[in-house]
């Protein structure tokens, strides 16, 4: 019997995927053996990032790792994959949303109506602004050109802040030649992973989400032609993967901030810091208007925030 | 088949299918999706050609294609560089060798007004090659001389070659700009030496100018002349400045520089509707023939990469071989100089350079030197029988006296240089690395 | 050769210099647009759509006008060998190795047309805060594409004839 063979296209570019993908591949094909083998490719290397669904929906590319936002899904929950504005704070959080309160059952369905399987959901990194100039203030913002999220994007607009589409791995030139003046994309260690915080100089400690939801996903015919133990072990593997991305940024967060010395850490006062909050509620209800689906998805933040804010100590401090 | 062995099949088969003379982007094309199909069509593998079309809309810099075509048309149509071309002739002409010495410098500064060589080839074979055969200068040597000049145009920026490799090997144009410069004036100089000491040794290469038609150009016409020197100088200026000082982006320096060159153009009355078509229509087809011969290198780019290559050729240089990091290097560039022979530059650099940056990466060379290793390469392969853009050129253009086999006889002492040059460079990075380190501390 | 090929030959040959004198204009559309960007940056507000925009323009202008620069002669050949033979012996081979091309053009046709109709089905935008439609210029390259293919079916007819030592005018690339 001949080894089963996928391609898998992960949005990361090789320096951060050496961390986010390869590992949790590299354990899978160990296990798997002759069996299967899964070939992973970096951002852009099969086909470029915002061509990945259509690629995997049509089997080209049989799985892909990437948050809904990048690729570019064609489903009712593309607007919260990437940085929901602060719907989530810790990084527990995003598991705790999926597995117990109801989001793995809404992507399942939605992205098995385009053909797509929804592997799992996991926690990345938290989303903060890591600039060439300090950030002190709102005003500050204005006219900050800046590599974001599009949801990211279209909410921090109303700041004043001009968000700028590059492809992933040209950020960082972007930012030597002035083309963009930062990023409102990751948290401390991905920036000292890629290399932006070599040609940035500030880091916002003020961040606009705490932790980032990503995927994996497969083609569904090729998902549903795997062995019901394979299937097992790639869930498994994938999970891994999340799992050893929430220690290895987590860890980072706090050494990076206290001991390097590429970043100078500002922060805008918490009641300044209060409108943005706020504006972010109201971002919420422009976005459940949109649709059911959406709705629903809203109010499960909603609640969930609710809730652990009730709880206090030690879930949420504020 | 093992995958290493459908690579092969697919570079060979290339070469092999480019022999017939069909449009290369074609059988660059032809040959990717064909593998492509054979070996994922059952999983959508047709796609993948079209795929990379929303790659290449994604490469931002690529604008500065057709600007910097553009600019360079409109300098060599509108004739702005003939007072350049004069004012070179005087100053120089009473000097053995002196014609074709101004005629180097008139290509370094054509040079710093666009970014491909094909305005300094126009230049060079319309304006300055009949006047130096006129004067009896060596057939052989002035030929050379255009040729390797004018392929300076791709090393001094702007050069769209190194906006291409930016993008490829993902550095910042700024640095790539700035480490091109030093090595493209040493390489004018180089040139500058090797004419001096040809008509040194051997005067009847280069006669200098009759002293009575010199007596004709007045002195405030002379210094007058020099005044033409400014007009490349500030459109160069125009165009970087605000680049450097980062006020404007890289494609928008392109549209300014293209905007001053017809501006200028306008205002010495040079500029009519029938250049501006002439111009326009030029600029589209050499941009077409870049854009396409870069996508079709993009799907075959894509299946080298679905298939491993990068691996395929780390393993034969680093394991199989055995070979130490300068020797891999050398290696490197033996081979670029081989495929240039054959293959078309920029197909060469969108497949092959993904392959080989990755390699250089880890062997810790310095990606912005090697930038400008790899474009000297370029320019060499640019001159080098049976391809090369500039040997089409020239076989275009130069007037009927010439003959093929002198084009090709007249690169030979001019790629000595170029190696030399190439040489230099590697053993002393510094040449390179330099004025970026001063620019971007 | 008989009528309808010719016409047919005329017809296309006609309809990609129109498409490509149009696309060749483009490029001051191309230039304006990036211009205007910079300009708006510098003196009041940024605009949104001006990136996008240009790179819709740059992929209409090679796109529409590949025909038009394939009838201009601009794709380079590797004539090592072609450059020696006579215009019978290029004729004759360039009608098998077109197939070349329409094979490659074919396939990019192929791959287009199925993600036209993704962009048409799902409503595609493209990332960023102006979020265009992708189904415009995925549908313009197509179109492009679909000129090319015809273009080197004009190609094939004009060296069959050549073949068959027909002799038909060539087309004046310079007219207005
Ligand atoms: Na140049
Ligand atoms: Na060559």
């Amino acid at each position: 019997q001949s080894t089963i063979r996928w391609r898998l296209q992960t949005y990361a570019g090789a320096s951060l995927g050496a961390q986010v993908a390869k590992p949790a591949i590299d354990m899978f094909n160990a296990i798997a053996g002759d069996e299967m083998q899964i070939d992973l490719f970096y951002a852009d290397q099969l086909v470029p990032t915002g061509e990945l669904f259509q690629a995997m929906q049509r089997g080209t590319i049989d799985a892909v790792q990437s948050d809904d936002d990048s690729m570019a899904s064609p489903t009712e929950v593309t607007v919260f994959g990437g940085y929901f504005p602060f719907a989530s704070r810790y990084s527990l959080d995003v598991p705790a949303l999926f597995n117990n309160w109801g989001l793995n059952e809404i992507w399942g369905e939605e992205y098995a109506k385009v053909g797509v399987k929804h592997i799992s959901a996991g926690s990345w990194d938290p989303c903060h602004f890591i600039t060439s100039t300090p950030i002190t203030s709102l005003a500050d913002l204005q006219g900050k050109r800046v590599f974001t999220f599009p949801t990211a994007g279209r909410f921090l607009s109303q700041f004043g802040v001009v968000p700028v589409t590059v492809p992933w791995e040209d950020v960082e030139i972007a930012l030597q030649t002035r083309e963009i003046d930062g990023v409102a994309w990751c948290g401390i260690t991905e920036a000292h992973e890629v290399g932006w915080a070599d040609v940035t100089s500030h880091f916002l400690t003020n961040n606009i989400s705490g932790a980032w939801i990503g995927h994996f996903f497969s083609n569904m015919e090729r998902w549903n032609e795997l062995p019901p133990h394979l299937q097992v072990l790639m869930t498994t593997c994938f999970e891994q993967s999340h799992y050893y991305r929430q220690h290895w940024y987590w860890a980072g967060e706090a050494r990076l901030r206290t001991e390097s010395k590429k970043l100078e850490l500002t922060s805008i006062p918490d009641a300044e810091w209060a409108t943005v909050e706020t504006a972010a509620r109201a971002f919420w209800e422009e976005i459940a208007a949109e649709s059911e689906t959406k709705a629903k998805v809203v109010d499960i933040f909603r609640n969930y925030n609710a809730a652990m804010d009730q709880a206090g100590r030690p879930y949420r401090y504020s | 088949m093992p995958y290493e062995m459908i690579a092969a099949l697919m570079f060979g088969s290339m070469l092999a299918v480019m022999l017939t003379g069909q449009r290369m982007f074609g059988v660059i094309g032809f040959v990717a999706v064909v593998a492509a199909v054979w070996l994922w069509g059952d999983r959508g593998g047709h796609d993948l050609a079209f795929a990379q079309t929303i790659k290449l809309m994604n490469w931002f810099p690529l604008m500065t294609l057709p600007m910097f075509i553009f600019m360079g048309y409109v300098l060599s149509e509108s004739k702005l560089a003939d007072d350049l071309y004069r004012m070179f002739h005087v100053w120089f002409g009473p000097v053995p060798g002196g014609l074709a010495i101004g005629t180097i410098l008139l290509m370094v500064l054509i040079s710093a007004m666009n970014g491909l060589s094909v305005a300094g080839m126009a230049i060079g074979a319309t304006i300055a090659l009949p006047e130096l055969l006129k004067r009896n200068y060596d057939k052989l040597m002035v030929t050379g001389v255009i040729q390797a000049g004018s392929s300076l145009g791709i090393l001094v920026p702007p050069s769209v070659v190194l906006v291409l490799y930016a993008m490829i090997a993902r550095q910042p144009v700024t640095h790539l700009w700035a480490a091109g410069l030093v090595p493209g004036l040493m390489l004018a100089v180089l040139f500058i030496l090797y004419i001096w000491l040809r008509c040194r040794m051997n005067p009847a290469l280069g006669p200098a100018i009759d002293p009575e038609e010199l007596a004709q150009v007045t002195t405030r016409e002379k210094y007058m002349l020099l005044l033409s020197g400014l007009m490349p100088l500030a459109i160069f200026a125009v165009m970087m400045v605000p680049f450097v000082l980062g006020y404007t982006r890289l494609v928008e320096s392109a549209v300014v520089g293209a905007i001053s060159a017809l501006a200028v153009s306008v205002a010495k009355g040079r500029m009519t509707w029938a250049i501006l078509e002439t111009c326009t229509k030029k600029t589209l087809a050499i941009s077409c023939m870049f854009l396409w011969i870069i996508l079709a290198a993009l799907a075959f780019g894509a299946v080298f990469d679905g298939l491993r290559a990068v691996d395929f050729v780390r393993q034969l240089f680093m394991d199989n071989l055995g070979l130490g990091r300068w020797e891999i290097l050398i290696l490197m560039q033996v081979s670029f100089l081989l495929m240039g022979m054959f293959l078309d530059d920029t197909a060469m650099l969108v497949i092959v350079a993904p392959l080989y940056v990755p390699i250089v990466q880890m062997l810790e060379f310095n990606l912005i030197w090697y930038g400008v290793l790899y474009t000297i390469t370029c320019q060499i392969a640019y001159m080098t029988p049976p391809f090369g853009y500039n040997l089409f050129l020239m076989r275009a253009m130069a007037p009927n006296e010439v003959t093929l086999t002198e084009i090709y006889r007249s690169i030979i002492p001019f790629v000595g240089v170029m190696i030399i040059g190439l040489g230099l460079v590697m053993a002393f990075p510094q040449i390179a690395l330099w004025l970026p380190s001063v620019l971007f501390p | 050769m008989p009528r309808f090929v010719m016409t047919y030959l005329h017809m296309v040959e006609a309809l990609n210099y129109r498409v490509g004198r149009l696309a060749m204009w483009s490029l001051f559309a191309l230039m304006g647009v990036l211009a205007w960007g910079a300009i708006a940056r510098a003196g009041f507000s940024p605009q949104i759509w001006t990136d996008e925009m240009a790179q819709f323009l740059l992929m209409g202008y090679f796109m529409l006008g590949g025909a038009y620069s394939l009838q201009m002669g601009s794709a380079v050949r590797m004539d090592l060998l072609y450059d020696r033979w006579s215009d019978k012996t290029k004729a004759a081979v360039d009608c098998i190795t077109i197939f070349t091309l329409i094979v490659y053009l074919g396939v990019l046709l192929w791959g287009g047309i199925e993600s036209t109709q993704f962009a048409l089905e799902y409503g595609e935008r493209r990332r960023g805060l102006w979020q265009p439609y992708m189904a415009p210029i995925k549908i313009i390259m197509c179109i492009g594409i679909l000129l090319m293919i015809l273009q080197c079916s004009a190609f094939l007819i004009r060296d069959i004839a050549t073949v068959r030592g027909i002799k038909i005018a060539e087309r004046d690339t310079n007219a207005l």
